[in-house]
């Protein structure tokens, strides 16, 4: 098995990881952290497949620069709204927050 | 691989697997949050082995200096009680969904990551921070350019979500 494939399967674990847990999580700073896992995992993903082929290598160590300011950027946006609910119905919790259900 | 270099892999592979299960199962929400900061070390030093030290820097730069202290806040903000946001766990119909659609999506591809192997160069190229930086101010200079403003316009938004009106409107 490859190096590269090694590095393949530990970011598909994150993801695994984030999936199962934005899924199975009911507050919304647990789905949060599960987001960031998933993020996390493409940006392994991207700087390995970048680094151990003959991709051009600075692109993709660039392209995960990025994708952890989007992560910055996002979690600063997420808090707001957390922060929006809380005030709003006194929860963070997802079953409560249901207004649109209809 | 050398050797020592698997065994640093597999170290780093450990901390990440065990990070990641306590950052997802944990009750408690900032129990959750050490996990997810123990994950970002892994995938820092998984950086390290793959001769990205700038990479390494930024990831615990930006996820545990500042994701995770933005987490920290929400946690705080959101007066949830260190136990009371999880305590009552979730069903076990939901866990079985979340369980059958993370096992169809990994499963799909993990078979795609095994069955068709890309060519490696086996080491890892090193690239510097000068060209790093070169790169930044000349062919992406406008990606740059971009990813500052959405920096702007979020952190412009967040501020106006939260804003507390002190006195009626």
């Amino acid at each position: 098995m490859s190096p590269l494939t090694l590095y393949q399967l530990v970011a598909l674990i994150l993801l695994m990881a984030g999936l199962f847990g934005i899924s199975q999580r009911r507050s919304l700073v647990g789905m949060l952290i599960s987001v960031e896992l998933m993020l996390n995992g493409a940006g392994l993903s991207i700087v390995a497949a970048s680094q151990l082929t003959p991709a051009n290598a600075m692109l993709g160590q660039l392209g995960t620069l990025f994708v952890m300011g989007l992560a910055a950027a996002e979690a600063t946006l997420v808090l707001a709204i957390i922060v929006v609910i809380a005030r709003r119905f006194g929860t963070t919790k997802t079953s409560v927050v249901s207004t649109l259900k209809g | 691989m050398e050797n020592i270099a698997k065994i640093v892999f597999g170290f780093y592979t450990l901390i990440i697997l065990g990070g990641s299960l306590v950052a997802v199962g944990a009750k408690s929400l900032v129990r959750a949050m050490v996990g997810l900061i123990a994950t970002l070390m892994g995938v820092a030093g998984m950086y390290m082995l793959l001769n990205a030290q700038f990479m390494a820097l930024m990831q615990i730069l930006i996820y545990v200096g500042a994701v995770c202290v933005l987490i920290f806040f929400a946690i705080m903000l959101t007066r949830a009680d260190a136990g009371g946001e999880e305590a009552d766990s979730a069903p076990l119909r939901q866990n079985l969904l979340a369980l059958t659609a993370v096992l169809s999506v990994g499963g799909i591809l993990g078979w795609l990551v095994l069955t068709r192997p890309l060519a490696t160069t086996g080491t890892p190229v090193e690239v510097s921070i000068e060209n790093l930086g070169l790169g930044l101010l000349g062919p992406y200079g406008l990606a740059f350019e971009l990813i500052s403003v959405v920096l702007l316009v979020s952190m412009a938004g967040a501020v106006l979500l939260a804003w507390e009106r002190r006195n009626g409107k």
